[in-house]
């Protein structure tokens, strides 16, 4: 114990070791509390949104239901036309650390009961100019900035011993100089482990992501700081100088977080192109109006096939009906059934072609976890979209028997109309890559300390 | 020993003791191979995007003019889309462009929003940056000249060869000259790909000649406003570590921290209403004035007497043209002014969110080339927003021209169900618009922050003369 504390002495004696703590810890705090403002700033907005989109609702059906006080009863279809419901995705607890796509992507939609497929990729009017330099959240400063700080408390680890002339002094020391080195880089990984990881403890705090998010982030973050300490360890046993030591670690950083990553993503955008989403929209536009030009008999054949439960109703004869421009809707999303499938797969392929890469690279690895853990990753959007098209599908089967059956549509039906279920999603922990990680951070540390030992 | 001879030696000398450093050399080779990459990665992902856009953009085309004898209200909701193409210098600097879609869907009574942007449909991998030439160049080489730089003082400062060269009579000054340009020579040769293809663009391209020129010298001015100061801080600190870490940390808030941090506050303080908030804020307006649909709006049966008169008849029934699509004209006419005054006060609002990022500009080099960088490669807000205006433009004239045909080539007394001749649709003109003018956004993107750049340089020179004065005259 008394040796640790001669070394913690050592170490806050150094302006550089302090300074760079210091700095860690408040650069982690800067990017807890952008983050949690960032998520606040969402939640906010999805207030205003959702009293906006209240008051518009009661308009829309107070105006279609006036028909009422005539026939007794308003039109089903006209109700379902212009009546937009509201679909939310909220943000997690531990969105705050890692805000990923959220800044993107729209966290709130309306649906109608028309072709859900023109209604999903409707996008959110972003300023794209604040959106381009990404954020600055805890994600950010782990993977990007922690690895400078633990450049600058390990590169001179030996070196400056040297330069000091006291190495052959510590080797020949009676409990060897292992045992010193293995203190040394303990003591400075535990301090830099404080200063990124306090601050994000009281912003899990704050956010009620409880200890077990708290616990899941943290796991990530000691082993991606095993993993620096690891090949810092083993650079700066290895190095001659530490100038050199240093440039070499910077090279290291500068590759692995910067120019790997970039160069992966070149490679995934060719292996996988974003243009499915476009293909997807042009080919939904054609099969929905396309169907005013065929019989409608044609149509209602398309949508039977998937709504069998309808065969039997009565058929069209006049110029328009409701129901045949729902089952004419319905017919458009089915017949792009396999280019959504197409988009979604080509979008989980640029997911699995990252993940695979963040097996090798562990700042994409850091990554991928956090963003999974914080729910804020393109799986999170698309699992949003399915609990969309999921509620899209209560809505329409509450309508197609006002629609089918001709029921009248009264304001007791209104107020029985299906309501989206709007709490928040979980993140879940991807024991693959994290497992992956592990090996990979684990593997260099053992190498770091073993290299260490053998400094003469 | 005079300037003339001195200040060559000193910077040959210390080319010399880069060219001894093996890391220093690796790390050179490195980045210009990481530049050549940047460059034809980037230029080939731009040209299949533009590839990719004017394919679709014909594949639409054609699919208007091909559509069946159709209502034309029919065609209004069948509508039209128009893709953003790339200015030839995109390559150079993406910008916004990954963030913003460059699809439009332009369709009777709706705005839309440009959608399936390339970050929305991307793994997180792209936040930190992509593989373009302004990438490298704003973020990596800095880092790489500081590396290079950061002893170049203060090493020989530390082994006494400093206070020698003073004493056997070399100027502060020469001495501080001789490392600049040492140091700025290297910079230069590290950009060298990166302006070559600049100028070659300016060659093929003559449009955009003078935009790549522009880039350029920006680009120049920016590397050696790193290298100056570089070789400043290292002259002004007694040890080589200490400058390497007063270079790194202004590295991180100049190049990493400023720019990521300063949107957080620019969208806090400028505040914008979601793309839902403005819907039905649009509707309540439009609510307000009149509902076509209702029998007894007072707005819409003034329109009628109006229309009336202006035919000099007495019922809808005798008039010569489609009363149905005069109405849809005037509602689309009253719909589009209120999307144009929505569109035009959130671009307001958007360019008062850039301009408190760009504010923070003074203290950061990056955020000026930045502005200036996206503006000239035509990837910057104004060129998005263009795009969306022209885009509304076109909108708002093929809609009511389609409304035209409604009023005057539908039968007036019809039950709606009418098709007119498909040959109607060939007769629409295409979608198409002239890039912005070079005076204009060189006003109100590149010369200022040119002019900041340049201040930062003067500034530094300032400093620096100060700084050579007093080089080992106060012995620390």
């Amino acid at each position: 114990m008394k040796t640790y504390f001669l070394e913690l002495r050592q170490i806050a004696h150094s302006r550089l070791a302090v300074g760079a703590v210091v700095l860690l810890a408040l650069l982690s705090a800067l990017s807890v509390w952008t983050g949690l403002h960032a998520v606040n700033q969402q939640r906010a907005t999805l207030e205003r949104i959702a009293a906006s989109h209240a008051h518009d609702h009661a308009a829309i059906l107070a105006t279609q239901l006036r028909a009422v006080s005539k026939t007794g009863s308003a039109e089903a279809g006209a109700v379902g036309y212009y009546l937009p419901h509201l679909t939310v995705n909220p943000p997690s607890p531990l969105a705050f650390a890692a805000i990923g796509g959220r800044d993107l992507q729209p966290s709130a939609l309306r649906v109608r009961i028309l072709g859900l497929q023109s209604q999903l990729y409707e996008s959110e009017s972003i300023n794209p100019e604040l959106a381009m330099p990404g954020r600055f959240d805890f994600a950010f400063v782990l993977v990007y900035l922690t690895p400078l700080f633990v450049i600058a408390l390990m590169h001179d680890l030996v070196s400056s011993e040297r330069e000091a002339g006291r190495l052959r002094l510590l080797a020949s020391l009676p409990k060897g100089a292992a045992d010193t080195w293995r203190r040394r880089v303990g003591l400075r990984y535990g301090l830099l482990w404080l200063a990124a990881l306090l601050p994000l403890a009281v912003g899990a705090f704050i956010a009620g992501a409880g200890v077990t998010g708290f616990g899941q982030i943290a796991l990530v973050a000691t082993l991606y700081l095993a993993f620096w300490f690891g090949l810092a360890a083993w650079v700066a046993a290895r190095a001659r100088t530490s100038a050199g030591s240093a440039a070499i670690l910077l090279a290291s950083l500068v590759g692995l977080t910067m120019i790997l990553p970039t160069l992966a993503d070149a490679g995934i955008a060719r292996l996988s192109p974003v243009s499915k989403g476009v293909e997807l929209a042009l080919a939904q536009r054609q099969a929905v109006h396309s169907a005013w030009d065929v019989p409608k008999m044609e149509t209602f054949e398309k949508f039977f096939r998937t709504h069998p439960e309808w065969k039997d109703t009565a058929p069209v004869t006049g110029r328009f009906h409701w129901k045949w421009y729902y089952a004419m809707h319905q017919a458009g999303d089915d017949a792009v059934a396999p280019s959504v499938a197409q988009y979604r797969a080509s979008m989980m392929a640029r997911e699995d072609w990252t993940a695979r890469a963040g097996l090798l690279l562990a700042s994409v690895n850091v990554q991928v976890l956090l963003h999974r853990l914080a729910d804020t990753d393109l799986a999170s959007q698309l699992a949003y979209h399915d609990r969309i098209g999921a509620y899209h599908t209560q809505l329409r089967q509450f309508f197609y028997p006002y629609l089918f059956e001709e029921r009248p549509f009264t304001p007791s039906d209104a107020a029985k109309l299906p309501v989206y279920d709007g709490s928040a999603m979980k993140g879940t922990l991807a024991t693959g890559q994290l497992l992956a990680l592990a090996v990979l951070a684990l593997l260099l540390l053992a190498a770091g300390l073993r290299t260490l030992r053998t400094v003469r | 020993m005079s300037v003339f001879q001195a200040l060559p030696a000193v910077a040959v000398g210390e080319w010399r003791a880069m060219l001894r450093n093996q890391v220093a050399v690796a790390a050179g080779i490195l980045m210009l191979a990481l530049t050549l990459v940047a460059i034809v990665v980037s230029h080939e992902r731009v040209g299949t995007v533009n590839a990719e856009r004017a394919r679709f953009q014909s594949t639409v085309d054609a699919q208007w003019a091909n559509q069946p004898d159709r209502h034309p209200h029919r065609v209004v909701h069948y509508g039209h889309y128009v893709f953003r193409p790339l200015s030839p210098l995109a390559f150079f600097d993406f910008g916004v462009d990954p963030f913003t879609g460059s699809t439009l869907f332009l369709e009777g009574h709706r705005q839309n929003s440009a959608n399936f942007s390339d970050a929305a449909q991307s793994s997180v991998l792209l936040r930190f940056g992509q593989l373009t030439p302004a990438f490298v160049l704003q973020v990596l080489t800095p880092l790489l000249i500081v590396f290079l730089a950061f002893g170049s003082v203060a090493r020989e400062r530390e082994r006494g060869q400093l206070r020698l060269q003073i004493v056997q009579g070399v100027r502060g000054a020469t001495l501080l000259l001789g490392k600049l340009a040492a140091h700025a020579g290297v910079a230069l040769l590290l950009g060298a790909p990166a302006f070559i293809a600049l100028v070659a663009i300016a060659v093929v391209h003559p449009a955009v000649a003078a935009e790549a020129i522009a880039l350029l010298a920006g680009y120049a001015l920016y590397l050696l406003v790193w290298v100056v100061a570089a070789v400043l801080v290292s002259a002004s600190l007694p040890r080589a570590r200490d400058a390497l870490l007063a270079l790194v940390a202004g590295w991180i808030v100049t190049a990493i921290l400023l720019p990521r941090v300063m949107p957080d506050v620019a969208a806090g303080d400028v505040g914008r209403p979601s793309r839902i908030e403005t819907e039905v804020a649009i509707h309540e307006r439009l609510a307000a004035i009149g509902d076509s649909h209702n029998p007894d709006d007072p707005y819409f049966n003034a329109f009628r007497a109006r229309t009336l008169q202006h035919y000099g008849v007495t019922r809808v029934e005798d008039l010569p043209v489609n009363y149905s699509g005069l109405l849809m004209a005037e509602g689309e006419r009253m719909t589009s002014a209120l999307f144009d005054e929505f569109m035009r006060a959130d671009y307001a609002r958007q360019t008062a969110e850039s301009a408190i990022v760009h504010s923070a500009s003074v203290a950061s080099p990056l955020i000026a080339l930045r502005r200036m960088s996206t503006a000239l490669s035509g990837t910057n807000l104004d060129s998005h927003a263009r795009f969306l205006l022209e885009g509304e433009r076109y909108r708002y004239a093929f809609v009511q021209r389609l409304n035209g045909l409604h009023v005057n080539v539908v039968t007036p007394t019809g039950a709606g169900d009418e098709r007119i001749d498909k040959h109607h649709w060939e007769d629409t003109p295409r979608f198409g618009y002239a890039p912005a003018l070079f005076a204009e956004v060189a006003a109100r993107h590149a010369w200022p922050a040119f002019a900041l750049l340049g201040s930062w340089l003067l500034a530094l020179f300032a400093i620096g003369g100060w700084i050579a004065k007093r080089l080992e005259r106060n012995p620390a």
